[in-house]
């Protein structure tokens, strides 16, 4: 038995345990869900190795797994983000019903993305992609709330794109005699050119569900809104990266090798940037934080692809650099979105405001995520930014970096609403009453909120991973070259030392801090947000302060053009279009006897007349 | 020698004249019979499977003549593989049923167990003969039991599609007997393998009207569209337990002839395609037709039909992949469908209607069950680690080694349709609320370990599918060989 | 030692500089609207005296943590930004940053500040600090477009990204960026109409419809951090657009009459129009502003 199997056993039997657990005890079953996710992940880290390969045959294909370094890099998200989740998801599940079915989809789907990550050949890779396509549909349908709609949706998208891989995987085995990764990239370049063109698009497709890519992208708001939060974190931190991870290999082994591929990358970071562009807008619109997240979680990851998609060393460095972050900080801010939630019931900002002296531990993960989100320094966003943006003006793309630098420019609209509607504003009575989140779901977002500051000053740290990943599939290594622990170049040479902006931006800060409190200390006070000034006045007890109805109204005016179509109209009107036809097509069976037998007669002539055409 | 072919022939007969008798002794004996003979043959059919696979293919004489003259069971590698999948789901069959009506009258019991035991000797048969003619006599007997059984609940309703079944199946012998008379008239003789010897001597317009007739009076039973109008009725008013063994006995069967006709006794090379044509259009037909049901039982129904245009399709395929990839779907089917009847049956179980939307928020109340509907639905629309998957990716494998992308994508594009009308229904179980008026009933305890064993099943095969693929390898390799089969049956003295 | 203590001087030296200039052209802009408006105006120095008396206050409120430390963010933002922005080109006295002043960082530390001054004065509580902010934000997009357009143009003629280099360009040519980039001149001037906030784009402080916007709830000690940091802030970021485009400076006087003569712009276009609302200013922004940025990166990848 080989260590990777044990992992997998575990996972699996870990799942069917703890969901059973539940009917003795939930705190055995809490601790078996804990196991389940924890050990696996230490095993994994201490104990495969890299470049080992392990196989089973079952139904006479031979299943291989094995890591490398860019897997291994996947693996650290998914592990990393799983067992934070995870532990997160105690103190978020708590009380809620439907938990062994929770813990149970949650260790499926982290075993499923790893099953993804560890694939060496196509069937085990698609087996496991379908089995983390059910397990996170269940969860998106786990609040039972508009089920047929949205979990629906999800699936016919996932499905489309499975099937889309499903159809490349056995023409490939069909051509190249395997269904092993390797052989099918080294037969690649053997291929007629319509398949050299067809088979990474039909990849791509199912990739790019995942990746939420526009026009493939309109599940994902609904998806990631309506699964539980604490799933939601690695839903959209880690399992959206599983497209990531699919693409690049599609975009280095495949399409880096035909003459095309230049056209196919530019298509591909132009979907990605106009992704970005949509998916911020539409965050931007919302009043929901939860929906929020999810449009600004499809908007990074359309900065994902476009670093991964461009294919310089610097992009692939970005893309893969904002995937890590990206995992971080929408991880960490779907927990916080989870634990308003739970601490208050609700994340409309219309509804909940001025926690911030109610969740102050909450409140500081959620502020250094924004400003990683936004991209601000000194934390681990701006890294990933800069490295972007570089890459797009060294490698010429000048009108995408625009594009790029909207996105995220808009993109501190959202940043702040989210911000301000749950956090900032008038404290309100009514939640008055309103405790901090429990010590166990703060303990991973405070873990979290620490990696993205080190990250932003020692980006070295993953950029090491990054790095050797990419020189596992055929880059040059760029240490020295493009990064460095602290530094970070661009191809013409510039650069950033990113310790001393740290030192400055602390000194700086802790300068004026210092001077704002120190000056005039003692008559300084505190006064209520009711007790404010306005026109002079001291505004009545029942007036209403509260700003939150129509945020960003101005700006939404502004771009109104850009967002009077929405995609996900289209769609609904092809599946309308389709349940008519349908239903002619249920028509055809009419309850009638003579009709049946009508049919018969009309076959055997129908038949008989071209039986010359048939036969 | 463990057993003999004729066995599966000749002891239900004689267990169907006995019954009614022994019932005059205890009338438990009734409902207990069925189960004993059925046993016994499944442990015979697996004995001889068991031997078969080793030793190559039975043939057994009836009453000493020997073929091309007399009678003869055949009972290869792919017909014992055939006939051991029917009465094991027989057996489950009985077993599910065994109370399922517990408030159901002796006499209705009676004919009940004696007419689905008669349904599955008559598919059995289909399947073990290697004559044209004997076929004949053994689909008159599934299809009789088979009007009987859908008549079932004396409703309106019921003897409604009874009525319409019944006279499509008469439409179906009409065709048969006509088919049979065309070749016994331009070869003279009704024996399979001998009419495969002399096929290449036949008039070839009445070869391909022979081979129409055959298909068409076949495609009845085996619900090829436009063929199958009887199909959804049937299905949704014969009990749970009929729709579960029509889909896995009876139109296996009759899908099996079809496959004899074509691989064994024809010689047209371009009858695949044809194959591939009808199979493909019932394939789409029935399952956008599935997705705007709203009765549980219908949309089981569509789907079995555009399953088996399914089984069709990879059998046109002609390769040996493919006829593996139509066994494996047989099988997968037989095992999940029964498994979808069984616990939907229980599912709108009080109701009248049977709407679909009665089975909301049923989770709560019969949670084994509706899991093991959700396992069942996965499965069907070939998520792994279910047992659909494998057959799902070996009927593709074939379709990309005979060069069918078109077939794979409108294959793809159909099973998204699938996944649709199932999954709607698996949220309604479990994330809608239960109607006002709809009473859940709890499944018998052997209706709760037949379905236990089939979810254990597809679970197997799911995670451990080289459990069946070496049987089915060999079932397919012995259908492809036809060469073997003509010598096996013609050498006897 | 001697090095770090020399730089600490320097900056604290730069730091005084720039908060003089700074609110010294902040007065002047007050005197020379008023003239223009045939009023009599306040002193040149009556931003100081507003500053200090601000600063010299006794007592203060706040009403929270992050209102609290909204002026040290605001601060980091405008003092971050001068230390990058190399103010005299050969002088050791005001020195930058030893990493070469990336164009695109500092697009990013530019915009720590106001965001974080937008959490302070979200705190507060006042829904006019609110609306401010929100208005703030916006117009910070419509402006960012042509900005950025003429950065990038700009990066892409020259093959840099830092300011040094487009300084080092300058003076290798030896003609200024904006005659040598024209389009780009004119997209960056008119997307600084909007970073200084002037009419027709001083939606955002709104004096008599939001009560100041974000800064509505700030008085005595945090006023006048603010206050100082706008100073400086404006003096960084015309120092920044003189190296750009204008070739940088050799001593203190050509930097302040190239600083006030950039600085005359805004000042002037926001007394010959009114004011527009937030959509219209976002919108014209991304009207010929970005045409002659699009221009200027046309122009950058023809020739």
């Amino acid at each position: 038995m080989e260590m990777i199997h044990i992992i997998f056993l575990i996972f699996l039997g870990g799942a069917v345990l703890t969901y059973f657990a539940g009917k003795v005890s939930k705190v055995l079953q809490d601790i078996f869900f804990l196991l389940s996710v924890l050990v696996p992940a230490y095993l994994f880290f201490a104990n495969v190795g890299i470049g080992k390969e392990v196989t089973l045959t079952l139904g006479g294909i031979t299943l291989v797994w094995g890591v490398n370094h860019f897997s291994w890099l996947f693996s650290l998200i998914v592990l990393g983000l799983g067992s934070m989740a995870a532990i997160y998801a105690i103190g978020y599940m708590k009380g809620k019903e439907r938990k062994g079915y929770f813990y149970f989809n949650f260790i499926l789907s982290i075993m499923a993305m790893m099953g993804i990550l560890l694939s060496l050949d196509l069937v085990s890779f698609f087996v496991f992609w379908e089995i983390m396509t059910w397990s996170s549909y269940l969860m998106t349908v786990y609040n039972g709330h508009e089920t047929q709609r949205i979990g629906i949706k999800y699936f016919v998208f996932s499905a489309i794109g499975a099937y889309a891989m499903l159809m490349a995987i056995v023409i490939v085995h069909h051509v190249a005699g395997s269904f092993m990764i390797g052989s099918m990239i080294n037969f690649y370049p053997n291929m007629s050119l319509s398949l050299q063109i067809w088979i990474p698009i039909l990849f791509l497709m199912a990739f790019g569900v995942k990746a939420a890519l526009m026009p493939l992208h309109v599940w994902a708001p609904d998806a990631y809104s309506n699964a539980p939060m604490a799933y939601t974190s690695v839903f959209s931190g880690a399992l959206s990266k599983m497209g990531i991870y699919g693409m690049v290999i599609v975009l280095v082994t495949m399409i880096n090798q035909i003459p095309q591929g230049f056209w196919f990358r530019e298509v591909i970071a132009w979907l990605g940037g106009i992704t970005a562009v949509l998916g911020t807008l539409w965050a931007i619109k919302q009043d929901d934080a939860k929906k929020l997240l999810a449009y600004s979680s499809v908007a990074q990851l359309g900065y994902i692809i476009v670093g991964i998609a461009i294919g310089t060393e610097l992009g692939m460095l970005a893309g893969l650099f904002l995937a890590v972050m990206h995992a971080l900080f929408k991880g960490t801010l779907f927990m916080v979105t989870g634990a308003v939630e739970k601490q208050t019931g609700t994340t409309n900002f219309t509804e909940v405001t001025g926690l911030i002296r109610k969740m102050p531990w909450t409140f500081f993960a959620a502020l250094f995520s924004i400003i990683a989100l936004a991209g601000i320094p000194p934390l681990g966003g701006f890294v990933g930014k800069w490295m972007l943006y570089e890459a797009l003006i060294t490698s010429n793309h000048y009108l995408l970096v625009i594009v790029i630098f909207f996105s995220s420019t808009a993109a501190f609209l959202y940043c702040y609403k989210f911000l301000f509607g749950f956090f900032l504003g008038q404290e309100e009575k009514e939640w008055a009453h309103v405790k901090e989140a429990p010590v166990v779901m703060l303990v991973p977002m405070i873990i979290m909120s620490v990696l993205m500051f080190v990250l932003g000053t020692f980006p070295g740290l993953i950029l090491k991973p990054i790095n050797s990943g990419l020189v596992d599939l055929g880059y040059i290594d760029t240490f020295k070259h493009l990064w460095n622990t602290s530094i970070i170049f661009n191809a013409w040479g510039d650069h950033v030392v990113l310790q001393p902006i740290l030192y400055y931006i602390i000194a700086i800060f802790v300068f004026f801090a210092l001077f704002l409190t120190w000056k005039g200390h003692k008559t300084t006070r505190y006064v209520t947000t009711k007790d404010i000034s306005s026109s002079g006045e001291v505004p009545a007890e029942d007036e209403n302060l509260t700003f939150s109805v129509g945020f960003m109204q101005p700006f939404l005016r502004a771009v109104a053009p850009a967002m009077r179509r929405q995609i996900d109209k289209y769609y609904t009107g092809i599946a309308d279009g389709l349940e008519s036809l349908f239903e002619f097509m249920r028509r055809i069976y009419t309850g009638n006897g003579q009709t049946y037998a009508v049919y018969v007669i009309v076959f055997v002539v129908v038949v008989l007349l071209f039986k010359s055409v048939l036969f | 020698m463990v057993g003999t072919p004729v066995l599966f022939i000749a002891i239900p007969l004689l267990a169907a004249f006995l019954i009614p008798l022994l019932g005059m002794i205890w009338k438990e004996l009734v409902r207990i019979v069925p189960g004993l003979v059925l046993t016994y043959l499944l442990i015979l059919a697996i004995n001889l499977l068991n031997h078969v696979l080793v030793h190559g293919p039975i043939v057994e004489v009836i009453a000493g003549w020997v073929p091309p003259i007399g009678i003869n069971l055949v009972f290869s590698a792919f017909s014992g593989f055939l006939v051991t999948l029917m009465i094991f789901l027989g057996l489950l069959v009985w077993i599910y049923s065994y109370r399922f009506k517990r408030n159901v009258e002796y006499e209705p019991a009676l004919k009940y167990f004696l007419m689905l035991m008669m349904l599955i000797t008559g598919s059995v048969g289909i399947v073990l003969t290697g004559d044209i003619f004997n076929m004949f006599v053994f689909i008159e007997i599934t299809s009789i039991s088979a009007y009987g059984l859908t008549a079932f609940y004396k409703g309106r309703n019921s003897a409604e599609a009874s009525f319409k079944y019944v006279m499509m199946g008469s439409i179906a012998s009409t065709f048969l007997l006509l088919a049979i008379m065309i070749i016994y008239s331009q070869l003279g003789t009704l024996n399979m393998a001998d009419i495969a010897r002399k096929i290449h001597l036949m008039n070839p317009t009445l070869k391909i009207v022979s081979y129409i007739f055959f298909v068409t009076a076949l495609g009845i039973e085996a619900e090829i569209f436009p063929l199958n109008g009887w199909a959804p009725d049937a299905y949704a008013e014969a009990p749970g337990p009929v729709g579960a063994a029509f889909a896995g006995i009876v139109v296996k069967a009759a899908v099996y002839a079809i496959i004899r006709y074509t691989y064994t006794i024809f010689d047209l090379s371009s009858s695949f395609s044809f194959l591939i044509i009808i199979g493909m259009i019932t394939l789409i037909i029935a399952e956008t037709a599935a997705i705007r049901q709203e009765k549980l039982k219908r949309m089981l129904a569509y789907s079995s039909i555009g399953q088996m245009g399914l089984v069709l399709v990879a059998f046109g395929f002609g390769t040996k992949e493919g006829v593996f990839a139509a066994l494996f779907l047989m099988l997968n089917h037989a095992i999940i469908k029964s498994l979808l009847f069984f616990s939907g049956s229980y599912l709108v179980y009080n109701s009248t209607e049977k709407n679909i939307k009665e089975v909301n928020g049923m989770s709560k109340f019969l949670p084994v069950t509706s899991l093991l509907f959700a396992i069942g639905a996965f499965a069907i629309v070939g998520l792994p680690p279910f047992a659909g998957f494998w057959s799902k990716l070996s009927v593709l494998t074939a379709a990309a080694d005979s060069n069918m992308i078109l077939i794979m994508v409108l294959v793809l594009m159909v099973s998204v349709v699938e996944l649709v009308y199932y999954l709607r229904v698996v949220n309604r179980i479990y994330f809608f609320k239960k109607e006002a008026d709809t009473k859940p009933h709890k499944p018998t305890f052997n209706a709760l370990f037949v379905m236990l064993v089939l979810g254990a099943i597809i679970l197997l095969i799911g995670f451990y599918p080289d459990a069946v693929t070496g049987m089915l390898h060999k079932a397919s390799a012995s259908l492809m060989d036809k060469g073997q089969y003509i010598h096996n049956v013609l050498s006897l003295k | 030692m001697e090095t770090v203590l020399m730089d600490i001087l320097g900056a604290v030296v730069t730091f005084l500089v720039a908060f003089v200039v700074g609110m010294t052209y902040g007065g002047l802009s007050r005197k020379i609207t008023a003239r223009v408006q045939n009023r009599k105006g306040p002193p040149w120095y009556q931003n100081f005296i507003d500053a200090f008396k601000l600063g010299f206050k006794k007592s203060a409120i706040h009403h929270g943590v992050m209102h609290h430390l909204g002026g040290a963010f605001l601060m980091v933002s405008s003092v971050m930004t001068l230390m990058i922005v190399p103010v005299l080109s050969h002088n050791n006295w005001f020195p930058n940053l030893n990493f070469q002043g990336d164009l695109i960082f500092l697009l990013y530390i530019m915009t720590f500040g106001p965001l974080g001054m937008a959490l302070g004065a979200g705190q507060t509580g006042n829904p006019n600090s609110a609306i401010g902010v929100t208005r703030g934000l916006s117009q910070m997009v419509g402006f960012e477009i042509p900005w950025v357009l003429a950065l990038v143009a700009l990066m892409i003629q020259y093959h840099t990204t830092s300011i040094t280099g487009l300084m080092a360009a300058q003076a290798h040519s030896g003609t200024w960026l904006m005659f040598s980039s024209p389009f780009a001149f004119i997209a960056a001037v008119m997307a600084m109409l909007g970073m200084f906030r002037y009419s027709p784009f001083d939606i955002v402080g709104a004096p008599t419809e939001l009560a100041s916007g974000p800064v509505s709830e700030n008085g005595g000690k945090y006023l006048f951090v603010m206050m100082s940091s706008g100073s400086v802030f404006t003096f960084a970021k015309l120092t920044l657009y003189v190296d750009l485009f204008m070739g940088g400076a050799d001593n203190l006087l050509i930097l302040l009459v190239k600083t006030f003569a950039l600085y005359l712009i805004p000042m002037l276009y926001g007394m010959t129009t009114p004011r527009y609302r937030t959509e219209q200013a976002v919108r014209w922004f991304w009207g010929w502003p970005s045409f002659f940025g699009l221009l200027a990166i046309l122009q950058a990848v023809i020739f």
